[in-house]
């Protein structure tokens, strides 16, 4: 449906919808991240519920992208067929110029692991583990139990210096239930950011969050967008937050709009 | 790494799983405990059932006889060879054993075997069985002084004497009662009278032996009969019949005492009393013979198929009282000979060689190892063990449905972390081995602690019958039935080792279909799981 034609630019978009006080276009980037014709349904009793109906976007390099909707609109769904956790029925994933949406079960897991960082509106930090062993997660999962335990050192103390960064250098030793939303929230950036990727997908990483703590989340990914050249992609339903962004996707009923 | 940081972890913070693991060691435990008391009862009962059985035995059917047993002996020699240790003679023969207690006749059936207390004892354990220590190295049927196992109490000429002593009392204070036991006994003092009739009652009642006028041992020696001009004086106080060693559980009944409940030993026989044996005679037309004996020994090998009927003579004494001693040639026919084999000597293939050298056939001789005449009894032991452990193999299987529903639990409990791991990237087989090395430890811990308590039980199992019969009141283990004075035990490392693998294998199978569902789990939907 509507195959044709639904390419947009992301640039002049956000151009249109943050107006001119904005920091200005950065034409030069390259596309990191790309997205064509993506279509996604969900059955329900055989009842298809189309969710995605012809999504192409493209995600520069080193942006800041904000995907804001009504919830319902696609936008979470959007935001897992980019990071490779669902599959599209149609349409396809591109990153760094080769497709990702097709790739076996192993290439999409290595790209989670090392390429890719996630962050989730209710943290999903595991139960059972401390805060470090919360933040080393993704490396014991990229490495099997010899190289893991060869770079135990170097892991630890990265995993070390990222809980730092993010405020949380006294929790080490805590587990998730000991912590607060805020905590939780900044633990789960150092988890994501512990394999060093290139792009940052967050689903509502505020949505869970008081304002002082949600800003403060939102500062830290403000500066590791501008500081370290982290690509982020960040659904949200707050327009305000949005606004902070470079570029924003609005989504209605399936489709940019 | 994290598959076992994490099923460390869940082991060590889900105490749910814990505790569906709690019938695997009860499993295990009960597994250990049955095969070791099982084991330790089969070895003791293999080593009682071999006790008085031969390794090999040729054997002409009950009643008939084989001739010439020596020429019989250098053939077998020349077919086994070396693997012969050494070679004994029997006589068996079913008979009645009567005697008195407390005035009243009694009579019993035993299996009497005449033995040679030469080669006897090389040939099947008998000696460590019987009551006084010197028979203990050499048999004699000779009657001993005392000295016999103090459960006996009173026993030997000492007992004789003052039995003797007490009976001449008895007769001479009543010496006008009619019908008293105490005249059985014939003294210097009424010899004339009581003795002399009483002969020749003996010699023309042979044949009628069990009625109750011949219930009299004092006055039935043979040689008297054979002699009856002759005065010949048995002094019951001096002499002794020739010896008969009884087994215990003929002489002995177990008493409960009414009012402390305690099972003690009432011995209707010692060592020194006179008993009497009727048996049938040897050869064509066989009549009924009855013969005087002194009990000087009991054999007590705790198998009470044993000791309930085995009733042990001299030889030559009995083929010469069932006349199985040819006249010319003075050589005595027997009922089996017995042949034990040198150690690691292939008992089977031994018995083969023999057997084909008697055939069938051409013989009526049965050639068969002790395992054969056991054979029922150790193979209903043996199916015993064999269903007992697929019994117990079934609740620890039943255990692994119990782990099978924990662990689904589990996996739904754990559904949303599953989803964490998968977006961060760890593939379905990491997952999957996740919940497979917790069902591993699972096992572990159970089949663990379960080997732990059951070797635990299995050594303290005797403490435990008895705190057990403590305060339950009852006697567990009753020596009474099962003639062993402990519960016997044998703990053997590869069934411990097989028991726990089999434990270990069901946790881990059990973890399989619950693994596989938290393999399968989409990573979006167990993500937005709540």
């Amino acid at each position: 449906m509507n195959n044709s034609a639904s390419v947009k630019r992301l640039v002049p978009l956000s151009k249109r919808n943050t107006g001119g006080n904005k920091t200005p276009l950065r034409v030069a980037r390259p596309t990191l991240l790309e997205t064509r014709d993506l279509q996604k349904s969900y059955y329900k009793k055989k009842l298809e519920i189309p969710v995605l109906r012809g999504v192409s976007m493209e995600i520069p390099e080193n942006s800041f992208t904000a995907i804001v909707g009504k919830s319902g609109s696609g936008k979470s769904t959007l935001l897992h067929l980019l990071g490779t956790l669902d599959k599209p029925d149609q349409g396809e994933v591109w990153y760094q110029n080769q497709r990702i949406d097709n790739l076996p079960p192993s290439g999409r897991e290595a790209l989670r692991n090392n390429e890719f960082g996630l962050i989730f509106q209710f943290y999903h930090l595991l139960p059972e583990l401390t805060m470090l062993e919360n933040v080393l997660v993704p490396r014991m999962i990229g490495n099997g139990l010899i190289s893991y335990w060869r770079n135990k050192r170097k892991f630890v103390a990265k995993a070390k210096e990222l809980l730092e960064t993010v405020g949380l250098a006294h929790r080490l030793k805590h587990k998730p239930n000991q912590l607060s939303g805020g905590e939780m929230q900044r633990a789960a950036i150092a988890r994501a950011l512990i394999t060093e990727p290139k792009l940052l997908l967050a689903d509502e990483p505020t949505g869970n969050l008081d304002s002082e703590n949600g800003s403060d989340v939102l500062e830290t990914l403000l500066h590791l967008n501008r500081e370290h050249d982290l690509t982020i992609v960040m659904v949200t339903h707050d327009e305000n937050i949005a606004k902070k962004a470079d570029n924003v996707v609005k989504m209605v009923n399936g489709r940019i709009a | 790494m994290y598959k076992f940081l994490l099923s460390w972890r869940y082991l060590r913070t889900r105490f749910i799983a814990l505790a569906s693991v709690v019938s695997v060691m009860l499993g295990v435990a009960t597994l250990i405990v049955v095969n070791s008391v099982m084991s330790g009862f089969v070895h003791e009962m293999h080593t009682r059932l071999h006790g008085i059985l031969s390794d090999i035995e040729v054997a002409a059917p009950l009643f008939s006889t084989i001739a010439h047993p020596d020429q019989k002996i250098e053939q077998m020699k020349v077919l086994a060879g070396d693997d012969i240790e050494a070679v004994t003679k029997i006589v068996r023969v079913p008979a009645l054993l009567q005697f008195e207690f407390n005035g009243q006749p009694m009579t019993t059936q035993i299996m009497l075997v005449g033995i040679d207390d030469q080669t006897f004892a090389k040939v099947s354990e008998f000696q460590p069985f019987l009551m006084h220590r010197k028979n203990r190295q050499q048999i004699s049927f000779e009657l001993h002084e005392d000295g016999y196992d103090e459960k006996l109490g009173f026993s030997g000429w000492h007992y004789r004497r003052e039995k003797c002593k007490f009976f001449q009392h008895f007769s001479e204070v009543h010496q006008s009662a009619p019908v008293t036991p105490v005249q059985q006994q014939p003294t210097e003092q009424d010899f004339d009278i009581s003795a002399i009739p009483k002969i020749e009652s003996q010699s023309d009642a042979v044949s009628e032996s069990g009625s109750q006028d011949n219930v009299m041992p004092g006055a039935q020696d043979p040689f008297v009969a054979e002699r009856p001009d002759t005065v010949y004086e048995f002094n019951p106080s001096k002499d002794q019949y020739t010896g008969i060693i009884l087994g215990m559980a003929i002489a002995n009944r177990k008493v409960v005492d009414p009012q402390t409940n305690e099972t003690r030993d009432l011995f209707l026989l010692r060592p020194g009393d006179d008993i009497q044996v009727t048996m049938p005679t040897s050869g064509s037309s066989p009549s009924f013979i009855t013969e005087n004996l002194t009990v000087v020994d009991f054999y007590s090998s705790k198998m009470h198929q044993y000791d309930n009927s085995f009733a042990f003579m001299p030889l030559s004494k009995l083929q010469e009282i069932r006349g199985m001693i040819d006249p010319l040639t003075q050589m005595g026919e027997v009922s089996a000979i017995q042949i034990k084999l040198r150690e690691g000597a292939d008992l089977n293939d031994v018995r083969d060689k023999i057997a084909a050298y008697f055939p069938p056939d051409r013989n009526n001789l049965v050639v068969q190892s002790w395992q054969d005449q056991q054979a029922p009894i150790l193979a209903a032991v043996n199916l015993e063990l064999t269903i007992l452990n697929i019994l117990l193999f079934l609740i620890i299987a039943v255990a692994g449905f119990g782990i099978l529903a924990t662990f689904f639990m589990i996996v739904v409990e754990k559904t949303k972390d599953i989803g964490i791991l998968k977006s961060l990237g760890a593939p379905s087989h990491g997952v999957m081995s996740i919940f497979l090395s917790y069902g591993l430890a699972l096992g572990c811990v159970g089949a663990g602690v379960g080997i732990l308590m059951g070797i635990l039980f299995v050594v303290y199992i005797n403490d435990v019958a008895a705190l057990v019969s403590y305060f339950s009141g009852r006697d567990i283990f009753d020596p009474e039935i099962y003639y062993f004075d402990k519960i016997p035990t044998i703990l053997n490392g590869w069934t411990i080792a097989w028991v726990a693998l089999g434990a270990i294998g069901i946790a881990v199978l059990a973890a399989v279909l619950p693994s596989l569902r938290a393999a399968r789990l989409h990573p979006v939907e167990a993500l937005r799981y709540e």
